[in-house]
């Protein structure tokens, strides 16, 4: 594993984990489908297709907690550094720093109706922007107008009803 | 006569002359940030094209799409790191000769080829696409579910990764198309009491999700990449010509395999270029000279690529197939304009197809001026720190999913699937299998269970009707592959040492 990918050992799990991570859903699906109601007069219903899904999931997941295929995995499609290259080192907590886009999709679904889109999205673009390491002078004029130029073009152009909240714009 | 004039007209309206020349800049400029593939640069625009006229619509995608895999090799070439995927085949070639000081020359084929083999791709579409609709229009649901499993059996053979993996993923995506009440029964399936989930996971928010949510994730967690030194270019087509001339087989070999595998369902632009920069390999007269910075490899695999993109749409237009990711979003695209796929687009709506056809010529055609003026100045663009573009391309994200239905539970499926792609990927599960079921899962249920109750339960018919047969060997034959493969190699590799151990006194 090259040096860059150090860092991101974290979310790497092993093959035995998802391969019965996939056993369990197959499980949880043929369980499901063997609740569907049946329709009547008819044979087949809406248990059929699941049924056939899970029971595809249980083998996948049992053939890749064995290991099998393992052989065919092509090395990731980043170009390998050169000899005498530097390569920069990932930064500090990158694994963990890589779930910040969903929590922030989170938070702007929960606070988009009552803070305004304006206000969120300056939150969102600022956090991001910080976090990926730029100097406030460039995160504080990105954070202001980002969100407006979206919202001219969705609320203006596209007519996209983006909730207004606690901050409108004057025209 | 009189559709093909009636096409021109719908093509050159204002607004669809717009909509081409802004998607195409938009699309040169997110297919050069590496790290932004075409497909997430098809993602995001589709809330866009809600608001557009149907040509309009389908042409920002067609633009978009095909500036964007041009646009890929620019970083690929400067910076040895690949715009999109589809480039990631000959990134070290074209690097190779930017380091030999012919950066002009590699940008220069990836551009005229790009353009060549874009053309090529839309001749064979339009000269395929209506013969093959006249086959089409006999098929019934037996064909149709297996041509869509075909689909899906591709997109896991060509995602160069454990094909165990890889169907797993496609069975994940199927098993999240079966959420909702759009089954057999039309009763609530998987939906856990969540209103949100009874009209099923929309393709779109999973798209984006994947894509383009899992790349800014990606962005967080890794260094950023070294900046662009700046670089005088000289003329950029001069000498394209000459290499036109001088490889006119690998160039014809490009356009023709880019096509047989966009035509491919579930095969796409990735694909095609790993393929043909191999082809062109073994079949060069000179294979040592790959990998120093040869032209003849870019040729090829340069015009396959983009090749690949407008063959790809045959059976996303004739059977609602997808031929890759890209053409996955132009599928929801069409539904969405009333332009429903199937064999009879071709008879009720020719002027509409045609229209497409000289769409797909006329992005092609403006590739070469305003290609030369992207890698003109790609060296300010890829000089746009991540730091400013991630947050925006979140955002859009957010505004993105919502807009498709004006609903916020979007926005927390974009986040879900952002993370499980973002997962998947990092433990070698290919996100386009994903993709592909979920957006094809409806289809193959409904022709799987339409197929069974036609056949009382049998699964006899399934292979007893002739095209139906031959679909099925190819389905089986595509599965049972890598079993071969691995035999293969193993023989391969038990061979020389058993002969080295016959030959040991």
């Amino acid at each position: 594993m090259p040096a860059a990918r150090e860092g991101n050992r974290a979310l790497q799990l092993s093959d035995r984990i998802t391969g019965l991570c996939l056993v369990a859903l197959g499980g949880a699906a043929v369980y499901g489908a063997t609740q569907q109601p049946g329709v009547p007069g008819q044979d087949v219903g809406p248990s059929v297709f699941p049924m056939v899904i899970g029971l595809g999931l249980i083998g996948c997941g049992a053939l890749v907690a064995l290991r099998v295929g393992r052989s065919f995995e092509a090395p990731d499609e980043v170009v390998p550094p050169e000899p005498g290259e530097a390569m920069a080192a990932p930064p500090r907590f990158a694994e963990w720093r890589a779930f910040l886009p969903p929590l922030l999709l989170v938070f702007y679904m929960l606070a988009v109706d009552t803070l305004g889109f304006l206000l969120v999205a300056a939150a969102i673009t600022l956090v991001v922007c910080l976090t990926l390491g730029a100097r406030l002078r460039l995160a504080l004029p990105l954070a202001v107008l980002a969100p407006i130029g979206i919202h001219a073009v969705f609320v203006r152009l596209l007519r996209v009803p983006l909730p207004d909240g606690l901050l409108t714009l004057p025209w | 006569m009189t559709d093909l004039l009636e096409g021109f007209r719908l093509v050159l309206q204002g607004d669809v002359l717009i909509a081409i020349l802004a998607s195409a800049v938009y699309g040169l400029v997110v297919g050069s940030l590496p790290g932004l593939s075409a497909t997430m640069a098809t993602a995001l625009l589709v809330p866009v094209t809600f608001y557009l006229s149907p040509i309009a619509a389908v042409a920002t995608i067609i633009t978009a799409s095909a500036m964007a895999i041009f646009s890929g090799d620019i970083p690929g070439c400067l910076l040895r790191i690949p715009g999109t995927p589809a480039s990631a085949a000959y990134t070290d070639e074209a690097y190779a000769m930017t380091r030999k000081g012919q950066a002009e020359m590699a940008l220069g084929t990836g551009l005229w080829f790009s353009a060549v083999g874009g053309i090529a791709g839309t001749l064979a579409l339009l000269v395929m696409a209506p013969a093959l609709a006249e086959v089409a229009l006999n098929f019934s649901s037996f064909e149709y579910f297996w041509l869509a499993v075909l689909g899906l059996m591709c997109a896991t053979l060509v995602a160069r990764s454990s094909p165990v993996k890889a169907i797993a993923s496609m069975l994940l995506g199927l098993l999240f198309s079966c959420i909702g009440m759009e089954n057999p029964a039309g009763t609530p399936r998987f939906t856990f009491g969540m209103t949100d989930l009874l009209g099923g996971i929309e393709p779109l928010p999973a798209l984006v999700g994947v894509f383009a949510v899992s790349q800014v994730m990606r962005a967080l967690a890794e260094a950023e990449p070294p900046p662009l030194p700046r670089r005088r270019f000289g003329s950029i087509m001069a000498g394209q010509w000459a290499l036109t001339k001088k490889y006119p087989k690998p160039m014809m070999r490009g356009n023709i395999v880019g096509i047989i595998i966009g035509v491919l369902p579930g095969a796409g632009a990735d694909m095609a270029a790993w393929v043909s920069y191999a082809m062109s390999k073994r079949f060069s007269k000179e294979p040592e000279k790959f990998g120093t910075g040869h032209p003849e490899g870019l040729v090829e695999s340069g015009a396959s690529n983009n090749a690949s993109l407008a063959s790809g749409w045959v059976p996303a237009l004739l059977f609602g197939i997808p031929g890759d990711t890209i053409t996955a979003i132009a599928i929801g695209v069409l539904y969405m304009k009333g332009l429903n796929p199937g064999p009879t687009l071709f008879t009720e709506r020719a002027s509409s197809m045609y229209a497409l056809y000289i769409i797909f010529i006329l992005a092609n055609l403006i590739m070469i001026p305003l290609g030369i003026v992207m890698i003109r100045i790609a060296a300010t663009v890829l000089r746009a720190p991540r730091a400013s573009i991630m947050p925006v391309i979140l955002l859009l994200c957010a505004v993105g999913a919502f807009a498709t239905g004006n609903n916020l539970f979007a926005v927390m499926l974009v986040a879900f699937f952002g993370t499980l792609g973002y997962v998947m990927e990092r433990n070698g599960y290919p996100v386009a299998a994903l993709v592909l079921g979920i957006v094809m899962g409806s289809m193959v249920e409904q022709s799987f269970v339409t197929s069974l109750i036609k056949s009382d339960n049998s699964l006899l018919p399934f292979f007893e009707r002739p095209i139906s047969a031959v679909l099925a060997v190819v389905t089986l034959g595509a599965l049972l592959w890598p079993v071969a493969a691995w035999l293969m190699r193993r023989l391969r590799a038990r061979r020389p040492a058993a002969i080295a151990a016959a030959h040991r006194p």
